[in-house]
């Protein structure tokens, strides 16, 4: 069986689709499953998992790792005490400070080849020296230099989108624009879908009228979830609430992508 | 094709005629006198090699024709970063991307990986080092593609 890849990029054309939601929890599934895998935070300038795993003291960000200041193992943060399961999972957090934020703005071309250079290592240095099944890359929304590099390292790309109109144009945009010019494998995550999806003939419709509107598969449809909402990024939701509909559709992901199997 | 690019291009094909007509009769020499095998065979190496040399010259010579450029010097390094990638054209992109997912690669394994002929990757590669985007680097009789030494992590 091939594998659809073990690096990931989760990227979205608009802000606030959910990659950061699938992007986490997705990585814990893995992570459940006996699987050692590491995330990384590519959004450098609206970075969200330093927060969200509350890590404090943190000697190296990935913004020295892509400076070529250190090596990736001093930045990767060990939460396997945070997983349910067998598995491993390291991040990689980027720099939430104002001043890091601006100086990743102000990086040229030079760097930001420099940078790819880095990104492409990781498959080396972590997939084969360091025995990790899967690495995943949170990207910034649109067309960023740090999501295009991640894009381009990466062997499938995961793209969040909602039903919003202007994302809908923009995320069939970039299949065509982006992707396709880097002929990445594509799949697709449906977020916050207000259809009633609790009946498994109407998600099956819903994910063929989907498939047919991108023309790529669809990895899987998520409903809107208060609960998700609630939980404000506040803890992995898949780890605190397993038996939740919503974890349940993750691992579904997981397993997709892990056997091959998108729709 | 205008006048210039056709005299290079007959050039070519006449050197390469008159080349592969002396390594014919050199070869036929090391059948009759296998006693001096050895010394025939390195000269014929070393003339395969300066075949390979010409040969590249004469892409790189088409190449800048192509491009009303007169003078033998490459373009300045240009980065290969992906905003430049998406704007190449499709060929080049799959060639380039092939060299940055590799980092250092030769037309050989270029072609086994874009499944493209290998005289086709090693025209796209020389472009690319042409337009500043790729290096190259002669090991022996291997000819190496990487991108700016610098940029891999």
């Amino acid at each position: 069986m091939i594998f659809l890849g073990k690096i990931m990029a989760v990227h979205s054309y608009k802000g606030g689709t959910g990659k950061t939601l699938v992007s986490v929890n997705l990585a814990a599934s893995f992570a459940k499953h006996n699987k050692k895998v590491c995330l990384m935070d590519l959004d450098f300038r609206a970075p969200s998992l330093a927060t969200f795993f509350r890590s404090e003291k943190v000697e190296y960000w990935l913004n020295d790792y892509l400076n070529g200041t250190c090596k990736i193992d001093r930045v990767l943060i060990d939460l396997r005490h945070r997983i349910n399961g067998g598995g491993e999972l390291f991040v990689g957090l980027s720099n939430p400070s104002t001043e890091a934020m601006r100086e990743m703005s102000a990086k040229d071309r030079k760097w930001e080849m420099r940078a790819l250079g880095r990104l492409l290592a990781l498959r080396n240095s972590l997939i084969n020296d360091k025995g990790f099944d899967y690495l995943i890359f949170d990207t910034s929304p649109g067309l960023q230099y740090s999501s295009i590099n991640a894009i381009v390292a990466a062997d499938l790309v995961i793209v969040a989108t909602t039903f919003d109109r202007s994302d809908v144009e923009g995320t069939k945009r970039m299949l065509h624009e982006l992707y396709d010019l880097f002929e990445k494998k594509t799949g697709i995550v449906v977020n916050k879908v207000l259809y009633d999806v609790s009946s498994k003939s109407g998600r099956t419709d819903l994910q063929n009228k989907m498939k047919e509107m991108y023309q790529v598969p669809v990895i899987s449809i998520i409903p809107c979830f208060c609960d998700v909402s609630r939980a404000e990024g506040a803890s992995i939701f898949t780890q605190e609430k397993p038996e939740h509909p919503f974890a349940k559709i993750v691992d579904e992901m997981a397993d997709r992508i892990e056997t091959n199997d998108l729709m | 094709m205008n006048h210039y690019t056709c005299f290079v291009r007959l050039n070519k094909h006449n050197l390469l005629l008159h080349l592969y007509t002396r390594k014919t009769l050199w070869g036929a020499k090391v059948t009759r006198q296998q006693a001096l095998g050895g010394k025939s065979l390195q000269v014929l190496e070393k003339i395969r090699q300066n075949l390979e040399k010409l040969n590249e010259k004469m892409e790189i010579m088409i190449e800048l024709q192509k491009r009303d450029r007169k003078d033998s010097q490459l373009l300045p390094d240009a980065p290969l970063d992906v905003m430049t990638l998406l704007s190449m054209p499709d060929h080049l992109r799959k060639t380039a991307m092939t060299v940055c997912r590799l980092g250092r690669a030769t037309a050989n394994e270029v072609a086994e990986q874009t499944h493209r002929a290998r005289a086709v990757e090693s025209s796209y590669l020389n472009q690319l080092v042409i337009m500043g985007h790729l290096k190259k680097e002669r090991v022996g009789r291997k000819a190496y593609f990487y991108v700016e030494k610098e940029s891999q992590g």
